[in-house]
């Protein structure tokens, strides 16, 4: 069963969406509805429907009201869904009007096939990396942490660590410490072609959103599944257990790899970054 | 502080920084208070009050603010179009660098 948190925005026609594709879905046995006003009033009438059920998160725009009620609450996010990108991946704008139109109508449906949709079984990976050293520093209360050998990284504090025609794709120590609790992994689809410093995917905690930069360019072919369960695996292991991406490599990782940082090189880079945040 | 360089590439060579759509802005500062590079100023009792003050100042490749901003009002670059350029000066410079020597 899924519970259904929508921002149901009234002012925004983002948010009005929300709220349509959620009653819309609530009519079928899956699905149960969450009202985004009473539950930020009283959480207990809803706290059976949550304990049996998993919580997707449904808003309206970037400004995120139902999933940081829903992290306010200390309430785990399954999955979410942000309507506005939603409009945006179909080419359509959502405009100030308020009233129902083809162009919400459009919204809502293709927000509805995406909830309904039933997930393929993903094959599990058998990527496999070394025993890791790691190298590390300290400053004020924080260790940052870096990789000796294997890895490389971007200026955008994401690492590559790759294995014959394969890669794996993940976040520093740095960035798992900034963000601090990591609530939510959104991963890219698979079969994605991404380049050289193109998004995949993103994760967020109650601080900010942070988007997965790639450190090479390649073809997804699995994702972390875990995370959707234990998105705190980023925190407690950046490098391993908390990987995000693997790809297939395309003829250009040379050409990649030469403009990152290997472990030793992102090591300094990264005690600079630090002490000029302090 | 902003970096001096990005991947190599001095950073004052990267075209990257948001824009500011102030016909979406409704000056929240949303954007503001999530930065902390000093991107963004707040002119108090100026119009627009909101400006990109350090472009230089922005992470490339970051749109993070972005994604603080209900309204949309912040836009980036071509990630694509950055990246070509970016490695074009690394090379650039780098047969520079080789035909001085």
């Amino acid at each position: 069963m899924k519970c259904l948190l929508p921002c149901n925005g009234l002012d925004k026609c983002a948010g009005l969406v929300s709220g349509q594709a959620a009653v819309e879905l609530s009519q079928q046995d899956d699905f149960e509805l969450i009202c985004p006003v009473l539950l930020n009033q009283n959480k207990s009438p809803y706290e059976k429907i949550l304990a049996q059920g998993d919580l997707v998160v449904i808003d309206g725009c970037n400004t995120r009201c139902a999933s940081k009620l829903a992290q306010s609450l200390d309430l785990k996010i399954k999955d979410k869904y942000n309507v506005s990108d939603v409009a945006k991946s179909m080419d359509l704008k959502l405009g100030k009007d308020l009233a129902v139109n083809e162009t919400t109508k459009a919204v809502q449906k293709a927000l509805v096939e995406k909830l309904t949709q039933t997930e393929d079984k993903k094959e599990a990976s058998t990527f496999e990396m070394t025993t890791i050293d790691y190298d590390s520093f300290m400053e004020g209360k924080f260790v940052f942490k870096v990789p000796k050998q294997g890895f490389f990284f971007n200026e955008n504090d994401c690492w590559v660590y790759v294995s014959g025609n394969s890669a794996r794709i993940g976040v520093s120590d740095y960035v798992q410490q900034n963000l601090s609790d990591i609530l939510y992994y959104d991963p890219p689809e698979i079969d994605d072609e991404i380049e050289q410093f193109d998004d995949c995917g993103s994760i967020e905690s109650g601080k900010a959103v942070f988007e997965i930069i790639a450190p090479v360019s390649g073809r997804v072919t699995a994702v972390n599944e875990a995370l959707q369960d234990s998105p705190e695996w980023i925190n407690e292991s950046p490098y391993e257990r908390g990987w995000l991406v693997e790809i297939a490599l395309t003829d250009e990782v040379t050409e990649d790899l030469e403009i990152l940082h290997d472990g030793s090189s992102y090591f300094e880079y990264l005690k600079k970054k630090v002490a000029q945040d302090v | 502080m902003s970096e001096s360089t990005f991947m190599g590439v001095d950073r004052e060579k990267i075209d990257w920084c948001p824009t500011i759509d102030y016909s979406k802005c409704n000056d929240c500062m949303d954007c503001v208070e999530f930065c902390p590079h000093q991107v963004f100023e707040v002119r108090e009792d100026q119009t627009p009050k909101l400006i990109v003050k350090n472009p230089n100042n922005c992470v490339v490749f970051c749109r993070a603010c972005s994604k603080t901003c209900g309204l949309d009002a912040l836009s980036f670059p071509d990630k694509t179009e950055t990246t070509k350029k970016i490695k074009a000066t690394r090379k650039a410079e780098k047969a520079k660098k080789e035909a001085g020597e």
